[in-house]
């Protein structure tokens, strides 16, 4: 063998090599999805969301973002929220991974319902709901459900269509639960028992979310029925304040959102318009916004930074925005406090 | 017995030329400086594991440097850069060293030489580019923060597969204007800085360049300035393939053609 042929083949070699342990880290990876990064065990979540979304709460509690908005209300996904309230469990030392399904606005104070996969000591959760005088345990379909407030008590003699209940809790095993509105609760616990999947029956979004890459820290994806709701036209550039001068968004029929938290925020966001000329239109709509927030850049210099840190682009129907926005940026344009409230009083512990 | 006069079979015949022109391309100053430029991204990953131990995570994530290096420094910039030296030189540089005439006179025909050195400097472009590739992949996506490599997986193959079409699409574009030009250095980096700039508008034109199809088959999409990041148009990938393809086989065609009906006058 030549010297040339020895340097191609060890090359190769490397390659092949590199390409079969990345190969063998996809085949024996344990989250393998069922569909794109939703794990099999989430399909018991129910068919007729709107929204499905999904966080690696070990990424989102390790981030940045986590140690610096934490605190703040409305940067945390509230099913996370309303779970770490309820049960007391940590999100950091007992979530791995949390899916919500739902619809927005369907339901006062839960917005979906969520399944979270982590580790759980059954016995210690269940005595302490128990004891605490918080929820009140009963047994569905051999799995035991608590409700949080009066969830049980309205659950019995009411009609379909004011069956809500409150929240509730269902331990399926003890490295999965399912939280949210009780009846929900119950549906998805009886769908497990039957074996049935009635996430996989809404199409569209079955659709939208096997396109999801899986890795993402958070994904989120919308039918068409979720974005009815989005405004159908914009203020045109100069409009009088009457607002008679508008411009006309083209309509979404899907939307999928992945993002990133660490180093900083990343954010990929594909819309699907009906077609490419409405997909173009869309993006040039975009483009505008980023645009004119550009030309704000003399008042608020981290606009500046901010244009140039999302990227527009076109691709057949959709519209890809891809957004890398450092903390800092995020920082400066969070909303000033009043001076008031930032002055510490005399008596008042320094906050570090 | 092969008769006398008569040329080769095609290959066999590229197979040597292959045999001959590969160790001059493996072993050569060009491909030591090229073998530089386009492994330096093996060397910027080891730095950002480094910085990400002595001053904690990098502002910049390691999906997203790899995806930089992939997107901009390899597919746009380095391997077009690598292409036009090599393929430009196929031929050029036997014509220049005045060489030519001890191939010309052996019995192969010339489509069979052409054959041979394109798969040579093949060879050697992929052997210096795919392991920088992969070595940079695993050093990033085993960096803390980075995506579960599982889940990256599947760019890797994309990615590599990706810049074996870039090789082969601007070298055969470049062998092209090696066969028809004397000089196609600075014409290839017009094509290159200039023409190649119409990716970045809107419409029709960003079909007309090779790295519009290029990068539209790869899924990294790093935030761009300027009109890249604001026109930026990713094209259907099953098109970008046939494409690519496609012209590529076309521009091999048009070359192996040319190269078998040129006279070529070697100064004294």
């Amino acid at each position: 063998m030549t010297r040339s042929r020895f340097v191609l083949f060890a090359s190769m070699a490397l390659v092949v090599v590199g390409m079969a342990v990345g190969l063998g880290a996809l085949w024996m990876s344990p989250a393998r999805a069922a569909v794109g990064p939703l794990a099999g065990e989430a399909l018991i979540l129910p068919g007729d969301a709107r929204f499905v979304m999904g966080f690696d709460v070990k990424r989102f509690t390790a981030s940045p973002f986590y140690a610096r908005f934490a605190a703040e209300g409305g940067m945390k996904p509230e099913a996370l929220q309303q779970l770490e309230e309820k049960t007391g469990l940590s999100p950091a030392r007992d979530i791995d991974h949390l899916v919500i399904a739902g619809s927005p606005g369907g339901r006062k104070g839960a917005p979906g319902l969520a399944i979270a996969f982590g580790r759980f000591d059954l016995y210690k959760l269940g005595r302490t709901l128990e004891t605490d005088g918080k929820a009140t345990g009963t047994s569905h379909e051999g799995v035991t459900v608590y409700a949080f407030g009066d969830g049980i008590g309205r659950r019995e003699g009411h009609r379909d269509g004011e069956k809500q209940g409150g929240l509730a809790v269902a331990f399926l095993d003890d490295r999965t639960l399912v939280f949210g509105a009780e009846d929900q609760v119950l549906a998805a616990v009886g769908s497990r028992s039957r074996n049935e999947t009635p996430l996989k029956s809404n199409v569209a979004l079955m659709a939208l979310v096997e396109k999801v890459r899986p890795g993402s820290t958070f994904w989120m994806v919308g039918d068409q029925s979720l974005l009815a709701g989005l405004p159908t036209s914009l203020p045109a550039p100069g409009a009088s304040a009457d607002g008679t001068a508008t411009m006309t968004l083209p309509a979404l029929t899907g939307l999928t959102v992945t993002g990133d938290l660490d180093p900083q925020v990343s954010l990929a966001i594909t819309g699907e318009a009906k077609d490419a000329i409405a997909a173009k239109n869309l993006a040039d709509v975009v483009r505008g916004l980023v645009a004119l927030a550009s030309l704000q850049a003399q008042q608020k210099p981290e606009l500046q930074q901010l244009a140039s840190a999302i990227s527009v682009a076109t691709e057949e129907n959709r519209v890809l925005v891809a957004a890398r926005i450092p903390y800092e940026m995020l920082e400066a344009l969070q909303p000033k406090k009043p001076r008031a409230a930032e002055a510490p009083s005399p008596k008042a512990p320094s906050i570090r | 017995m092969r008769e006398v006069g008569r040329p080769l079979p095609f290959a066999p015949a590229a197979r040597a030329v292959f045999d001959l022109s590969l160790d001059g391309m493996v072993f050569s100053r060009r491909s030591l400086l090229m073998a530089l430029l386009v492994a330096a991204p093996v060397a910027f990953a080891v730095l950002y594991r480094v910085l990400a131990v002595t001053h904690g995570t990098p502002p910049l994530g390691a999906a997203d440097l790899y995806a930089l290096m992939v997107a901009i420094y390899w597919v746009r910039n380095v391997l077009p850069l690598a292409a036009l030296f090599y393929a430009t030189s196929l031929i050029a540089d036997e014509v220049e060293g005045r060489t030519l005439t001890y191939l010309l006179t052996r019995p192969l025909t010339r489509a069979s030489i052409f054959a041979g050195k394109f798969a040579a400097y093949l060879a050697t472009t992929l052997t210096l580019a795919l392991p920088a590739a992969v070595v940079t992949f695993f050093l990033l996506m085993t960096a803390p923060g980075a995506p579960a490599l599982a889940a990256a997986a599947t760019d890797l193959l994309r990615d590599v597969g990706v810049m074996l079409l870039a090789l082969v699409a601007y070298g055969a574009l470049f062998g092209l204007m090696g066969v028809l030009l004397k000089r196609p250095v600075i014409p290839g980096l017009l094509f290159l800085y200039g023409w190649e700039l119409l990716a970045n508008l809107p419409g029709y034109l960003p079909r007309l360049t090779l790295t519009a199809w290029l990068r539209s088959l790869i899924r990294h999409r790093p935030a761009e300035q300027g009109l890249a990041g604001l026109f930026q148009q990713v094209l259907p990938g099953d098109q970008a393939l046939a494409v690519l393809l496609a012209v590529s086989l076309l521009l091999l065609g048009a070359s192996a053609w040319i190269f078998s009906r040129r006279e070529y006058v070697l100064e004294q």
